[in-house]
């Protein structure tokens, strides 16, 4: 199946909910995601290279469109194909989940969500910078949308920060990109945009002065959208103020782009300027861990509790990703498919309340297990996911982050010397206990507790026992907002249970994303004086002793025995 | 007195026989046998599978509105097969075979080369040696044993709350045999995890008092904190030595003869230590605990009594290979352990609630088991652990029952004489089989349990120390555990039953007792045993525990008695059962035990000092007990008035009764500051990175409009003038510096 199917279907799906009369909306573009998402499930099953790290189709082959050096190229890698099914997966229960929430202006939010999700493909499956460019753009236009019509009260300078904000960020990444593909052509004499020929001129052309600034340049613009911590106030306003819908997508897919663009552009291009600055992202991936999950404490709206915990959550996949070793990097992967996964559903879960309660403080309610216990189970399975429960979807991309990042050590005997350090790991692992606290006390106080429903009259025994709801729903989860939830919930518990399956295919391309990199960090530590002693670690011996030499007691004073 | 000398010339003659040609004597110094695949032992996985089968079972339960007690039949037939299994697992291999690894499916695993560092392997495998079927017999068993409890316990929540409270037993026992039968350390995490998880969901289980949910919360993050040892601990390792799969690691281990080759390799025992603590509710991380006690009663006994907090004495002793090639750190164990046990016991001295008794008597328990591990008697450590598990079970389930009985009362100064009232008979006697057990009264297994940790500690110049103070908390033990014995059950009969806000499990019992009149009034002031019921003024009726409550309550205390054997044994100098499981596992370096001849003090040897001090103990706490609280029970009151009369004294009852206040010095030092850090971060997101930096810079190009706003009227030429605006400085500047530039020039 031709990858260009993949863009092409939800623009169809947009122009038919855009020319289809309003009341079908919902339907039509319900029905193209389903479509998107079946056309991705066989591009999924067709892809040859799961194992193999290389891209499909081969770079040439799709580049019959050619123009000024930017070229129609289209394709993937196995991460590429994860990303892509996140998206597919998420983007119909998305809309299955505005449908109640949404009450106006049907045909045009499900026209610029079909269009999100086509920029979204656009981006994910670009082999050509400009190309993944103008889809990682766009998604700032349909969000726009989506946040300044159908969101909150603040919706409008919540749009409005998003959108400048972002877009500032990628202005840079483009200059970047930009620079590297001028530099290229000086040499060459051929316009290419090209990211495959960008990342090998970058990575073997460039000096690593020239690398730093690229890499600067280029993190500049994703480290806006990831987002990392002191450039990351647009996001808790624009969760916030977002519509159920937006909010999901964008913490689900949204933010991803951010760290793909790190993964797949940035760490290749200039792997010299990665590996100066990543003790540098190190600290702000720190900082992100501890203090959102600081702020998140002390948050009273539930839906800026689950916003800056997505922040603390990319603090994590950050750090992996710096951490230039397989298994943090594996790690980072494996945590950006399940912080989709677990943060998409809180939201959803956020919504089904929003719309019944019309309110988001955690004060106004509690002890709603009683009220809705289906929707109380689904929250505690997603709360246990997002804070790194093992067997969920968390705990193999936290843990693998993690400890990538403590054994990125310059005498690390793995072949993969880092950066970071235990240190970087352990005062990011406080974030395990600090996710704890915040995640279970919004549990106490929303799922646990005496019954308390926001709205209701004093005698809380009159609601609790009326079937019938608020917002024109049932008190507890209706079917489809069950069906909503119930695959991302096999998804999280499917991920966390046999998560050989993720990291056996994306261990090619993390194999492949790291090839230059070992080099670069001896280069980078022993210009700081820490000399790489080859197997310094490896003293222990794994052979076994000769036969007859006993192994010490550890009680010092002569073994006696009484005769 | 007499008594105790016959005691002790038997046990010194017969702890010196112990050792004489004893085939034990050379495995002390085995190496660990390399583990070898056994595919065929894959239906080991169904113990795994069990437990998952039963919870999927009681969440479609739930689903489906089930309003009888099928949840708890299928938890209770599924955890007995899954004992089953243990147990032909057991008798298959006998307590001496090698051990051996069944892969089941692979979890976490992946690789780049292959071989030690080059790969991550964590599959979901089993480690099987005598020490994973030790463990797994006794926790399956009980967990089959206390669900059957709880089918009459909880049978006033059938309904959804029924398949909430199977389905976190079914999960905690999925996790507890995951974390006692993992093959590598990655597993281990998930079971650590996992039952912390049930913990919190089973304590939390009557959500909508506040204080349940607040103990859930304060569970889980306390066990994160150890959790995040545990985690640091499992890096290192990797770090260290390539790999985090026992069969691997073990090997390693015994080939090293020390653990010298950096900071932090040295580092790892402490930190698998601090998540052993957190797990085993040791200091600093022992708060937890009591407060767990919001859970129901079954809960109590199973989780946070018998098995889970054991989890961190099973850490230990799994890992005592590495243990072992540091040389402080069993010194630290031994010592943290030794501190938990005294501290505890001083608070529960002091306790009115039953339940919270037996809490603080679990954490000092749990303290003497570290003791034996960290003096090198790995074997009383485990046998502390499978006795302290029967009588610990047992006396928490009898304080449920009562508990069941009483509508929720739990306050000892409140129940009295209750082997009089009329089918509490089994629960009484069973309850002092429970506090001999507890007190370690001579010739009970937790005599022995007992005696053999603190032997090995006083034969050794260096915890002669710790030694006294495992004795003196002895008698402190006998003290509080027959104050609960002698208030609750002996004396004239009286009792109030409980309030709907005081730790009811049964709300509904208490809503029946409400019925039949004024509430929290119904005393029970029957001077005569018989007649019990008819003279209640509320007409309030205990309700006496039927089959299962009672059958439960023969086995355990049959139990608790039959646990004794290894130790009569070990006394006449036969083999046992409990050393032979863990001479033959990874545990056996450390359990080199030594016995001096010569005198430690008062010209007796160890095992004389013992034994006359620790029957010494025993007797004297519990003589003080009767004295206090049967004899004459307002003498106690009059001795607690009279030390909180006196200003010099008053701080000892207040703080005893307040936990020396630790929840608060821990609230005032890392709760409060973080709190205050929090709102400040907050402050600082909100208003300077948000407000200042991002809307600052947002504003900039505003300003500047501003400045030529006076000059235009309306929108489109205020957006004008800010373009104009920007053009003309940005051509001001390109000027600037081009003339600056042409001026340097």
């Amino acid at each position: 199946m031709n990858p260009l199917t993949l863009i092409v279907l939800p623009l169809l799906g947009a122009i038919a909910t855009a020319i289809g009369p309003s009341s079908w909306a919902r339907w039509t573009a319900f029905l193209f995601s389903l479509a998107v998402l079946a056309g991705s499930i066989v591009c999924a099953v067709q892809f040859p290279e799961w194992h193999t790290g290389r891209y499909w189709p081969d770079a040439n082959e799709g580049s019959t469109l050619k123009a000024f050096g930017i070229s129609m190229q289209l394709g993937g890698d196995s991460v590429n194909m994860l990303l892509l099914l996140l998206t597919t997966f998420m983007v119909p229960l998305t809309l299955a989940g505005s449908f109640s929430g949404i009450t106006e202006r049907h045909r045009e939010y499900y026209t610029w969500f079909m269009l999100l999700e086509a920029s979204l493909m656009l981006a994910f499956l670009s082999r050509d910078l400009i190309l993944f460019y103008v889809g990682y753009e766009f998604t700032l236009v349909p969000m726009f949308f989506l946040i300044s019509i159908w969101g909150g009260t603040q919706r409008r300078p919540a749009a409005i920060k998003f959108f400048l904000f972002t877009f500032l960020g990628s202005i840079f990444t483009l200059a970047a990109g930009i620079y590297v593909a001028a530099r290229s052509a000086e040499a060459s004499g051929v316009w290419d945009f090209g990211l495959a020929s960008l990342t090998r001129f970058g990575c073997e052309q460039l000096t690593d002065r020239e690398q730093f600034w690229v890499f600067a340049g280029l993190v500049a613009g994703f480290a806006v959208k990831t987002p990392v911590f002191p450039v990351h106030s647009w996001l808790p306003l624009a969760h916030d103020q977002a519509p159920t819908g937006g909010s999901v997508i964008l913490a689900a897919v949204l933010l991803k782009l951010g760290t793909y663009g790190v993964y797949r552009i940035a760490l290749p291009m200039a792997p010299a300027g990665a590996v100066e600055l990543a003790s540098f992202f190190g600290v702000l991936g720190i900082l992100a861990i501890v203090v959102t999950a600081m702020i998140c404490w002390v948050q009273t709206d539930v839906k800026k509790l689950i916003a800056y915990s997505s922040i603390s959550h990319m603090g994590f996949v950050i750090m992996g990703l710096f951490a230039f070793n397989p298994i943090g990097m594996q790690g980072s992967i494996m945590y950006m498919i399940s912080h989709g996964l677990s943060t998409g559903a809180l939201f959803l879960c956020i919504g089904m309340i929003y719309e019944r309660f019309h309110t988001k403080e955690m004060d106004a309610m509690s002890g709603l297990a009683r009220h809705m216990p289906v929707w109380g189970t689904f929250m505690i399975i997603f709360t246990l996911a997002s804070l790194g429960l093992p067997g969920l979807n968390g705990f193999p991309g936290e843990f693998l982050c993690l400890m990538g990042t403590f054994v990125a050590e310059h005498d690390q005997p793995a072949g993969y010397p880092g950066v970071m350090g235990p240190w970087f790991a352990v005062v990011a692992a406080g974030g395990l206990i600090l996710g704890a606290m915040y995640l279970l006390i919004m549990l106490g106080k929303i799922v646990w507790g005496p019954l308390k429903v926001p709205g209701a009259s004093a005698d809380p025994h009159e609601h609790a026992h009326g079937d019938q709801g608020h917002g024109g729903l049932s008190r507890d989860l209706n079917v489809r907002e069950i069906a909503i939830l119930l695959p991302i919930a096999i998804a999280c518990f499917f991920t966390g249970l046999y998560p050989r399956l993720l990291l056996d295919v994306t261990e090619p391309s993390a194999r492949e994303a790291l090839v230059s990199f070992p080099e670069h960090v001896n280069a980078y530590n022993a210009a700081r004086g820490k000399v790489n002693p080859s197997g310094a670690k490896q003293s222990v011996t794994l052979m076994p002793s000769p036969t007859g030499s006993l192994p010490r007691l550890m009680i010092e004073q002569p073994l006696q025995v009484t005769p | 007195m007499s008594g105790s000398f016959l005691a002790v010339a038997v046990l010194g003659d017969a702890a010196q026989a112990a050792h004489t040609g004893s085939h034990l004597e050379s495995l002390v110094n085995a190496v660990i046998p390399k583990a070898t695949a056994a595919p065929e032992l894959a239906w080991a996985g169904w113990i795994l599978l069990l437990p998952v089968l039963s919870a999927v079972l009681c969440t479609a339960f739930a689903a489906l509105r089930v309003k009888n007690k099928l949840p708890a039949i299928v938890t209770v037939v599924s955890l007995g097969a899954a004992f089953a299994l243990v147990l032909k697992l057991y008798l298959m291999r006998g307590p001496e075979a090698a051990p051996v690894v069944v892969h089941l499916w692979d979890w976490m695993n992946f690789s780049w080369g292959g071989g030690p560092w080059k790969s991550f392997q964590a599959d979901v495998s089993l480690y099987i040696d005598s020490l994973t079927l030790l463990w797994m017999l006794f926790v399956t068993g009980l967990g089959t044993l206390i669900a059957l409890y709880a089918s009459e316990y909880m049978e006033s929540d059938r309904g959804a709350g029924y398949c909430r409270f199977f389905f976190g037993v079914s999960i905690f026992l999925l996790a507890m045999s995951a974390l006692v039968m993992a093959d590598n350390l990655v597993l281990l995490y998930f079971g650590w995890e996992g039952v912390g998880l049930a913990s919190y969901l089973l304590i939390g289980y009557d959500y909508h008092r506040p204080a349940a949910v607040e103990a859930a919360k304060k569970a889980f993050i306390m066990n994160r904190i150890g959790d995040l040892g545990l985690a640091v601990g499992i890096w290192l390792i990797w770090v260290n030595y390539g790999s985090v799969e026992f069969a691997t690691l073990f090997q390693v281990f015994t080939n090293a003869t020390s653990d010298a080759g950096g900071w932090d390799r040295s580092l790892i025992p402490f930190c698998l230590m601090l998540g052993a603590f957190g797990k085993s509710a040791q200091l600093p991380l022992f708060t937890w605990l009591p407060d767990a006690m919001e859970g129901p009663t079954p809960v109590s006994a199973l989780i946070h009594a018998a098995t889970m907090v054991t989890a961190g004495v099973y850490l230990l002793a799994r890992m005592e290979p590495l243990f072992v090639l540091h040389p402080h750190a069993m010194t630290t164990v031994a010592w943290v352990g030794g501190l938990t046990a005294l501290l505890a016991a001083t608070i529960g001295m002091a306790q009115y609630d039953i339940k919270r008794v037996f809490a603080y008597s679990t954490i000092s328990q749990l303290g003497y088991m570290f003791m034996g591990l960290g003096v090198g008697t790995a074997f009383g450590a485990a046998y502390h652990v499978l006795t302290h598990a029967f009588f610990k079970a047992l006396l928490f389930l009898t304080a449920g029952a009562i508990m069941h009985g009483f509508a929720g009362q739990l306050d000892l100064r409140r129940l009295s004489g209750l082997r009089r009232v009329p089918g509490f008979g089994i629960v009484c006697w069973t309850m002092l089989i429970g506090c001999l057990w507890l007190s370690a009264f001579p010739y009970t297994a937790g005599f022995f349990s007992k005696d053999i940790i603190l032997v090995q500690a006083m034969s050794q110049p260096k915890f002669q120390l710790l030694g006294w103070i495992g004795l003196a908390t002895a008698g402190l033990t006998a003290y509080y555990t027959f104050r609960v014995w002698f208030r609750v059950c002996a004396g004239p009969v009286s009792f109030v039953s409980g309030e709907l806000a005081h730790q009811t499990d049964h709300a509904q019992h208490a809503t029946t007792a409400d019925l039949h009149g004024a509430p929290h009034a119904h005393t029970g002031t029957a001077s005569h045993s018989s007649h019990a019921n008819e003279s209640h003024a509320g007409g309030f009726h205990p309700h006496a525990p039927r089959l299962a409550i009672n059958f439960v309550l023969l086995l355990l205390g049959l139990g608790a008695i039959l646990s004794g054997i290894p130790g009569i044994q070990s006394l006449r100098g036969q083999h046992n059962w409990v050393q032979e499981m863990v001479y033959a596992s990874t545990a056996v370096r450390a359990s080199g035990e030594l016995h001096t001849t010569t005198p430690v003090a008062f010209g007796l040897d160890a095992h004389g000092i013992v034994s006359v001090f620790g029957i010494g103990a025993a007797l004297g706490g519990i003589l003080i007990a009767w004295w206090l609280h049967r004899l004459n029970r307002r003498m106690a009151d009059r001795l607690r008035s009279m030390l909180l009369s006196n200003s010099l004294t008053r701080w000892l009852p207040t703080s005893m009764e307040n936990k020396w206040y630790v929840d608060e010095v821990y609230h005032a030092l890392f709760r409060l500051p973080m709190w205050i850090a929090s709102h400040l971060l907050n402050f600082f997101d909100r208003h300077i990175v948000d407000g200042l930096m991002v809307n600052g810079l947002g504003r900039v190009p505003v300003l500047i409009g501003r400045l030529f706003q006076p000059l235009y009227n309306g929108l489109l030429q205020g957006y004008a003038t800010t373009m104009a605006g920007g053009l003309v400085l940005v051509l001001a500047w390109v000027a600037w510096k081009w003339l600056g530039a042409g001026g340097a020039a």
